[in-house]
């Protein structure tokens, strides 16, 4: 055999969220700790393909990245050809909750990207009982949109595109040319509507925007991650909301943009595993 | 940067597209003028299917434009340094931080969004 087959396995759980039907697909790596990671909006668990395939990370943690329902190889619900889709909060709490008890995981790690940071705040301070701690990455109480989210939905023109092209001003660039390019490609892929979906709960949703102080960092640790090269959560965005957070960590990632993990992952690695040791030692 | 320098620049680039057939490709639907703003002096690019057909410097008060990039010559050198620092990086950068304006038609920059940032970024590791 010369071709190299990599250890992680992809399956799917069916799941009824909020009253409908959701086949969910899931990767999965390792064995210890269960750590769930959430994918940006507009992209999929391919995101987390480095961490996924990390015999460092796999060796004691239980790796596991789903796509959300519309993004990737999870398929959009019965009748989305005549819906619009439109993300929120409670739907997205839901599915978290839902696909983590469907696994029967005990108290993971949430660990989420972008919006998938926003929602780790979110069930931080809705059901911190359900997990272990937190790792918010790119990750921000709110962040009003700097771009009109309706240009990903077009008849005329490809919103895959040209989300990619927007979101490629989020790319440090110190990240290496290939990543920098899967990164885009998963935008391009991204099914029409979805990027714009997704961002419509990423920038219009404040529902937490003055609650940080209720997250209780005693009971679950909250740590987040920003790197230097965001645009759209900056390191500034992510102070402010560690600083709301009494107990919050805060590391400001260098030569990182906003999507570390799949961007640069050698210069994500050691950010991803000084945020689980310090999971593990609270 | 003394206007002469930026012609130059801006000629290089124009060599430098000639020399990309994907940016050809990915430009094909792309036949608008813009307003690149230096320091106050007016360049007229005139692209024509994925090519820089003719550079104009201004000021003018004719040359119709769809869209225009207002910055500086201090910020355009850093951001065509190999490694930019954050915010330097790319056009949306230069204008959250307060070096760039983007005017006009923005639609028909996002719709060709990939092409005009690649040309942009032309010019980097050419900088002094």
């Amino acid at each position: 055999m010369t071709g190299h087959i990599e250890a992680i396995t992809g399956r799917y759980v069916n799941l009824d969220i909020g009253g409908v039907a959701q086949r969910i697909y899931f990767e999965e790596n390792g064995q210890g700790t269960p750590v769930v990671c959430l994918h940006t909006a507009g992209a999929d668990n391919r995101q987390w393909r480095f961490i996924l395939g990390d015999e460092d990370f796999t060796e004691n943690h239980r790796i596991i990245a789903f796509d959300m329902p519309w993004h990737g190889k999870s398929l959009p619900p019965e009748s989305f050809e005549t819906a619009e889709y439109l993300l929120t909060t409670e739907t997205y709490m839901q599915t978290v909750l839902a696909f983590c008890a469907a696994l029967g995981l005990e108290k993971p790690v949430l660990a989420g990207c972008s919006m998938g940071g926003r929602i780790a705040l979110q069930l931080a301070l809705h059901k911190p009982e359900m997990f272990s701690g937190f790792i918010a990455i790119e990750a921000s109480d709110f962040q009003p949109a700097w771009y009109d989210i309706d240009w990903f939905h077009r008849p005329d023109a490809h919103g895959g595109e040209m989300g990619a092209a927007l979101v490629s001003a989020n790319i440090a660039p110190q990240a290496p040319n290939a990543e920098r390019w899967n990164t885009q490609w998963m935008f391009m892929q991204s099914g029409p509507g979805v990027f714009r979906g997704d961002l419509s709960f990423y920038t219009r949703d404040d529902s937490l925007v003055g609650k940080l102080g209720g997250i209780d960092t005693a009971k679950t640790p909250v740590h987040i991650l920003c790197g230097e090269y965001d645009l759209t959560c900056t390191p500034e965005d992510a102070k402010r909301t560690a600083d709301a957070i009494p107990g919050a960590t805060l590391a400001v990632m260098r030569e990182l943009g906003h999507f570390p993990m799949s961007e640069h992952p050698m210069a994500f690695r050691p950010y991803f595993a000084d945020a689980l040791e310090r999971m593990r030692a609270a | 940067m003394c206007a002469g320098d930026m012609m130059s620049r801006l000629e290089a680039m124009q060599a430098a597209l000639a020399g990309k057939p994907h940016l050809k490709r990915l430009g094909a639907l792309f036949s608008d003028t813009v307003l690149f703003e230096v320091d106050g002096r007016d360049y007229y690019l005139h692209f024509h299917r994925g090519a820089l057909e003719r550079i104009e410097q201004g000021p003018s008060r004719k040359i119709p434009w769809q869209f225009a990039l207002r910055t500086d010559a201090q910020a355009l050198e850093e951001f065509w340094k190999p490694l930019p620092a954050p915010g330097f990086h790319d056009i949306f950068g230069l204008v959250k931080i307060g070096r760039a304006r983007i005017e006009g038609d923005i639609l028909r920059l996002v719709r060709n969004l990939r092409f005009f940032k690649e040309f942009m970024a032309l010019a980097r590791g050419d900088a002094a």
